[in-house]
């Protein structure tokens, strides 16, 4: 790498899109993702991550504000002159070129002449040295979606884009793909926007996670933030399940905020309430269920003191190995998730059992009430 | 029984050879009266086994003429509708425009219109306008007829086509004239060369329009037209299973080359 | 898949392929604009000059001039309505054999040929490169006076029940309507099916075991599953035949005689030989008419808009 060192920021500023119909895809935006980062932009179907990716692409030209990468504003440019380079979903392979002329076709495009070395060491780099004279058609969708990756970084763009690159694969060679991406971004050192609505592949992978909702960027920051410390019911729930409890605020008490909710008492760090806060007012507390200790009722007295309680009772229990799922009816919500570990298994714990569900309160966090609760939730996407 | 379960098993496959026997038993008897040597001038009863039409293809006075004008008119009408045709394809399917329904229903009434319909409406044309009727006319009525088939053709494959196909082209530096020579135009000519082939076939065979507006200019179609009410040499058949023979021959090597080429690449 | 497509709901494909750039704003128009020419003078035209030529009085030699003279009308089908109503019937009896001829062929090649599916196919295609006149003639020989068919049909008294209908006459077939419709059945069969062979293909496979499992017998699967799945291509099939066949005049010339006349034959014989224009104008633009009302007809009760 000769340039220095922010020529691979790309920087979107105002961006906003409206279709001629008037369907507004992405509203005024603003984001930077750093030279050298692996960065995702998740959301479901149709939250305009695509169309954001696409305008970084110069496949669609933005309502509003300005592309730059580095220094250079590229808002205007036709993509083939821009230096970003793009994986499409489904990879896009041209059907009536084999392996070779696919990988080579951006450097022939650039009027490069001997393109052989590069094309035989870049199949190398991504294991399909053997198949060059094949079709595209003729190769397994891991190797379809290999030799879309080698096609593109062959150019040594600034800033590679993946649009859903792992979507057709199968769960297993998916894994597989992602761990092989992030070596490869690791290698060759390049920026890498990720588009994806696999919250899973998006905390595997980046470094940096913009969760999207209807044109906007709901929360940005590194997976393990957004997933302990979500901001809005969506990304609570699109990332990941939590169980989001309807609670009143009672009183402030040092760093902690005393929550009513049912007959009982919950404590929330300050800290960690995204919400304003007025006696009297409403807060969503939410809580992870794998955070979440569950205590058999006759033994209630054992639980130390200073942890949240909630009282319910057990209506259904799955067992997938490394852990059994719980479903809770509370008096203060239904169905309220809880994951426990199969280290020691109480067998008391069955379907109908009283329980008493604890927790840190550390482990709380807070959300504005005046949201929709179930925004993100699974039903709500295939709504 | 197991018979009669047999047969209903096959029942399908039974009517549908059957069906293949009528659609095949004309080109049977047209090959097998080209080796025949008829009295008087009809070749419609067998006689005797004659290698002479076969020796002589041209034997008979200004058949070979004919059979040459028609192939002419045949490759610049499927030229013109194949070039205008793709263009009008590429227009629908990629763009948004108005006036789509009129043009839609332009191209969809020539498929829809009996022959006779349009042969005689274009004569009224041709003479009010004191055309000269001839070749250009029967060129200008065949691309006429050929395009709607065109614009199907490569309308359906240019839909099916991966638009992201082309976005990653103008990823990957090509313009928008590379982009159109290298990944577009390649990928829809099996559609291209379709609406060709038909136009060529639907040209080279047409006769009730050319009848109307050919003039003095005799195509092959007329001319065995014309046979039927004078005479029918032998030859006629001879011209007719060449043909035949001709694009089985060449379908089936097309077909082999590209099913061995697959082969060797897999 | 439709989670993993994330394409702005109700646009165009053409829009997200080609976003709109100011410099293509016309390049649709300039690729229409030859072969739209090319329609409107050498097809949409020529209609409007036939519509204004049936309406004309005069004669050859001292010019034709408009009169809107539509008695022409009423004489043409005076004249010529037995010939119109028998091109119908001959049409409609050549496109029922078609569909009973060409179903059990396409439905052979869909699901049934294996291997031999292309061979078939080519099987299909192929005659249409022997010119259908010599092909057309070759039903000559083999419908012939003394031929091996009408001997067949004579001694299984095939020819006495058509002779009682009306189908043919004495120990001929040709020359008589059988021939015809034999004829233009014949001429018109692959235009049936090759789109019933194209919606056939499409029909998944494992919709015929589902029906069977779900204790439908074979004959009920046909009748509920696969023929209405074929309805497309029975609708485009029928339309395919019927219209070209409606206006054919080479099959009732070359293979019947004077009484299986079809309106085609009358208006070439008006046209090229008579050079009666008006009449001819008129027959040829009743007829154009009639197929655009039945066609649209045809495809408003079958629900199949889309052919194009």
């Amino acid at each position: 790498m000769t340039t220095p060192d922010n020529s691979g920021d790309v920087r979107l500023s105002g961006i906003s899109k409206t279709y001629d119909n008037g369907f507004t895809a992405v509203q005024p935006l603003d984001l930077t993702v750093p030279q050298g980062s692996f960065f995702a932009l998740l959301g479901a179907s149709g939250c305009g991550k695509t169309t954001t990716l696409r305008m970084i692409a110069g496949l669609e030209e933005p309502t509003t504000g300005a592309v730059h990468l580095g220094e250079q504003e590229v808002t205007h440019l036709p993509p083939y002159k821009r230096p970003v380079n793009t994986v499409f979903q489904s990879y896009a392979l041209f059907p009536h070129l084999d392996i070779f002329e696919n990988v080579a076709f951006g450097l022939r495009r650039r009027g490069i002449k001997s393109v052989k070395k590069q094309v035989e060491d870049m199949l190398e780099l991504v294991q399909l040295g053997e198949q060059a004279r094949k079709k595209p058609h003729q190769l397994s969708g891991g190797q379809q979606q290999r030799v879309a990756v080698a096609r593109a970084l062959i150019n040594h763009p600034k800033v590679l884009l993946l649009d859903e690159p792992l979507g057709a694969l199968d769960l297993k060679l998916r894994r597989q793909m992602q761990l092989e991406l992030k070596r490869i971004q690791t290698e060759v050192g390049i920026t890498f926007v990720h588009v994806t609505h696999d919250q899973e592949e998006a905390m595997t992978m980046a470094d940096t996670v913009a969760v999207m909702n209807a044109g906007r960027v709901e929360q940005l920051g590194s997976p393990a933030d957004l997933y302990e410390n979500p901001n809005t019911t969506f990304v609570a729930n699109f990332l990941g399940t939590s169980n989001l409890i309807e609670a009143e605020v009672d009183t402030e008490n040092g760093d902690d905020i005393v929550l009513k909710a049912g007959g009982g008492k919950l404590l929330l760090p300050k800290a960690r309430c995204s919400a304003p806060t007025k006696t009297g007012g409403k807060v969503l507390v939410g809580i992870r269920p794998e955070k979440i200790a569950l205590t058999h009722a006759d033994d209630a007295g054992e639980i130390p003191a200073g942890r949240n309680r909630l009282t319910g009772k057990i209506a259904d229990a799955s067992f997938i190995g490394v852990s059994t799922q719980y479903v809770i009816d509370s008096p203060v919500c239904d169905e309220l998730a809880v994951y426990v570990q199969n280290v020691e298994r109480d067998g008391r714990l069955v379907p109908g059992a009283d329980v008493v569900l604890h927790w840190s309160p550390a482990h709380t966090f807070g959300l504005d009430a005046t949201q929709d609760i179930d925004a993100g939730t699974e039903e709500e996407a295939a709504a | 029984m197991p018979f009669v379960t047999w047969l209903k098993r096959h029942l399908v496959v039974i009517a549908g050879l059957l069906t293949l026997a009528y659609l095949l038993l004309p080109n049977v008897i047209v090959t097998l009266f080209s080796f025949n040597k008829p009295k008087g001038r009809f070749n419609y009863e067998w006689q005797q086994f004659s290698l002479d039409a076969w020796k002589q293809p041209c034997g008979v006075a200004d058949m070979c003429g004919s059979l040459s004008i028609s192939l002419q008119i045949a490759v610049w009408a499927t030229v013109g509708a194949t070039i205008l045709g793709t263009m009008i394809a590429f227009a629908l399917v990629r763009y948004r425009f108005r006036a789509r329904g009129a043009v839609n229903s332009l191209i969809f009434l020539p498929m829809a219109m009996p022959e006779v319909v349009m042969a005689a409406s274009l004569l009224t044309l041709f003479l009010n306008m004191g055309a000269q009727l001839g070749f250009m006319t029967i060129l200008i009525a065949h691309i006429m007829f050929c395009l709607s088939f065109v614009v199907t053709a490569v309308k359906a494959r240019v839909m099916s086509m991966d638009p992201r196909l082309e976005e990653a082209a103008r990823d990957l530096y090509a313009g928008p004239v590379q982009t159109f020579v290298r990944v577009t135009l390649p990928i829809a000519a099996p559609g291209i060369a379709a609406g060709a082939l038909l136009s060529f076939a639907l040209s080279f065979d047409d006769f009730i329009i050319t009848n109307f507006n050919a003039g003095s200019t005799v195509t092959f179609p007329m001319f065995v037209w014309g046979s039927a009410q004078r005479g029918t040499p032998v030859q006629i058949n001879v011209i007719g299973t060449a043909m035949f023979l001709v694009a089985v021959f060449i379908t089936l090597a097309s077909m082999v080359i590209s099913s061995r080429r697959n082969k060797q690449k897999a | 898949m439709s989670t993993l497509t994330e394409a702005p709901p109700p646009l165009a494909p053409a829009e997200e392929a080609e976003p709109p750039r100011k410099r293509g704003r016309f390049t649709p128009y300039w690729l229409l604009l030859p072969g739209m020419l090319w329609l409107v003078v050498f097809f949409a035209l020529p209609m409007i000059y036939q519509a204004s030529t049936s309406v004309q009085t005069g004669s050859l030699e001292e010019g034709y001039k408009v009169t809107w003279h539509f008695v022409t009308y009423w004489n043409a089908l005076s004249e010529y309505w037995p010939q119109f109503l028998r091109s119908v019937f001959y049409a409609a009896a050549a496109t029922l054999l078609c569909l009973l001829l060409g179903y059990p062929l396409a439905y052979l090649i869909a699901f049934r040929a294996g291997r031999w599916r292309n061979l078939i196919m080519i099987l299909v295609i192929a005659p249409f490169f022997t010119s259908f006149l010599i092909r057309t003639l070759a039903w000559k020989t083999i419908l012939a006076d003394n031929g091996p068919v009408v001997h067949a049909l004579n001694s299984l008294h095939v020819l006495d029940l058509t002779n009682w209908l009306g189908w043919t006459a004495g120990d001929r077939v040709l020359a008589t309507p059988l021939a015809v419709v034999c004829g233009l059945t014949y001429n018109f069969l692959p235009f049936m099916i090759l789109p019933l062979y194209t919606s056939l293909e499409r029909i998944d496979g494992r919709l015929h075991e589902a029906a069977g499992d779900l204790y439908a017998r074979p004959w009920t699967t046909f009748r509920k599953v696969t023929f209405p799945l074929s309805m497309p291509g029975v609708v485009s099939g029928t339309l395919l035949t019927f219209i070209p066949a409606a206006g054919d005049y080479v099959n009732s010339e070359l293979l019947g005689s004077t009484d299986t006349r079809m309106i085609g034959n009358v208006i070439q014989t008006q046209f090229l030989r008579i050079l009666d224009y008006p009449t001819a104008a008129a027959l040829s633009f009743i007829l154009m008419a009639a197929i655009l009302a039945m066609v649209t007809i045809y495809i408003r009760r079958s629900g199949t808009e889309d052919l194009v």
